[in-house]
């Protein structure tokens, strides 16, 4: 090192070392912004190509009913069956490209709350109500828990049913068939007076301790005990989640491997309740 | 008497199918894949229905029923077809004048027995 430069380096002014790192900050400010504006542009190409999907998804799968209907012309047993595999998995697809697309635009611009109070029983026997017909075709015993006092709640309903229908799709999709699948709803015991717990419970696989948390990280998957094999997007809890909190109530689950799953969630009550 | 349909959609995958299932049951179709295409809508009476894509490439779909509405054309009956109907979504609807909303893809018997019932 020629003689002279520690002396140099010594020599500079604090001044001169405070100006290089304002200037480093004012540096990474810009490389902040620029990750934020590159974030929100996949957010939006997120958003658009799953819009974009839907269409041609939409026609395949209304081609495909009128071909099982018979509309174009008499179809066999076989043809039938074949063709219902197409809208099955095209319905699946989906309902996975709307989770998608709901989880760009709440990262884009975060989702508020559209409230209104309604009957939680009602509210249960209209979601339970749509999928009883999956329910028999599974072999699976559905059961409504609700006690008469639970007061109604102030929510925004079609979040609301977005997390129910969520959580007892996931309570149909790994209980074996015999099983059981149940909602109840009661005041919550450990906030009676301003929240309404209500349960999404089964005696399906059930899920390990160590994924109890995992399991609501977005893109997450529980697929490591084997048993479980998940085909959706593993956006589903991240989103029942974040819906449950933004109206202030939690979620969480009890639930050991073999031993079933029990999903809890609050909602607030309506005030003067 | 053959009840008239206007299919406003912009996608030619989506009114192609449609078509074929409201034909199927002897309704005379004609659709237009934009707002302004439905707006001209150029039948010498109303349309029994209309069958409205919420999202068309020159306007909102709902800009239509007041187009038409302008012309003197009222229809006995629209029904709106949206990818997404979230409650501020079918208070839009209703608030525009739409009988029914219903969600893409509707089920075809579904979409049939609410045609029906609509121009009935």
């Amino acid at each position: 090192m020629p003689e002279g430069a520690d002396t140099l380096v010594a020599g500079r002014t604090a001044q001169a070392r405070i100006a290089l790192l304002e200037s480093e900050i004012a540096e990474a400010q810009v490389l902040i912004g620029e990750l934020r504006d590159r974030d929100l542009l996949k957010t939006q190409f997120l958003s658009n190509i799953s819009h974009d999907l839907r269409t041609p998804l939409t026609a395949i799968i209304t081609h495909a009913e009128i071909l099982r209907e018979g509309i174009l012309g008499d179809v066999t047993p076989k043809q039938r069956e074949s063709i219902s595999v197409i809208i099955t998995g095209g319905r699946q697809l989906l309902d996975m490209i709307a989770e998608i697309l709901m989880h760009a635009r709440d990262s884009s611009e975060p989702s508020t709350l559209v409230e209104s109070e309604f009957s939680v029983q009602e509210l249960v026997e209209q979601v339970t109500t749509l999928n009883e017909s999956l329910v028999a075709r599974k072999g699976l015993v559905l059961e409504r828990r609700l006690s008469p006092e639970v007061p109604p709640v102030r929510a925004d309903r079609d979040k609301v049913i977005h997390v129910l229908t969520n959580l007892l799709g996931n309570a149909f999709e790994f209980t074996p068939p015999g099983g059981s699948v149940w909602v109840s709803a009661a005041r919550s015991p450990d906030d009676p007076a301003r929240f309404v717990l209500l349960e999404v419970g089964d005696t399906g696989l059930g899920i390990a301790q160590d994924h109890h948390e995992l399991i609501f990280r977005e893109f997450a998957q529980v697929d490591s005990s084997a048993s479980r094999v998940h085909h959706g997007t593993g956006l589903g809890l991240t989103i029942a989640r974040r819906f449950v909190e933004l109206h202030g109530g939690r979620i969480w689950l009890e639930s050991e491997l073999g031993r079933g799953s029990r999903f809890f969630f609050t909602l607030p009550i309506r005030p003067d309740h | 008497m053959v009840r008239r349909i206007l299919l406003v959609e912009d996608s030619e995958l989506i009114s192609s199918g449609l078509r074929i299932l409201l034909e199927s049951r002897g309704y005379e179709v004609t659709i237009a894949a934009s707002a302004a295409a439905a707006i001209e809508w150029s039948g010498e009476t109303a349309p029994d229905l209309v069958l409205l894509d919420l999202t068309l490439p020159d306007a909102d779909g709902l800009e239509v029923i007041e187009g038409l509405s302008q012309r003197g054309i009222r229809p006995r009956a629209v029904v709106a077809l949206t990818g997404h109907a979230d409650a501020a979504t079918r208070e839009r609807c209703a608030v525009a004048g739409c009988d029914a909303v219903l969600v893409k893809p509707v089920p075809v018997q579904e979409l049939l027995r609410i045609v029906s019932d609509k121009v009935a």
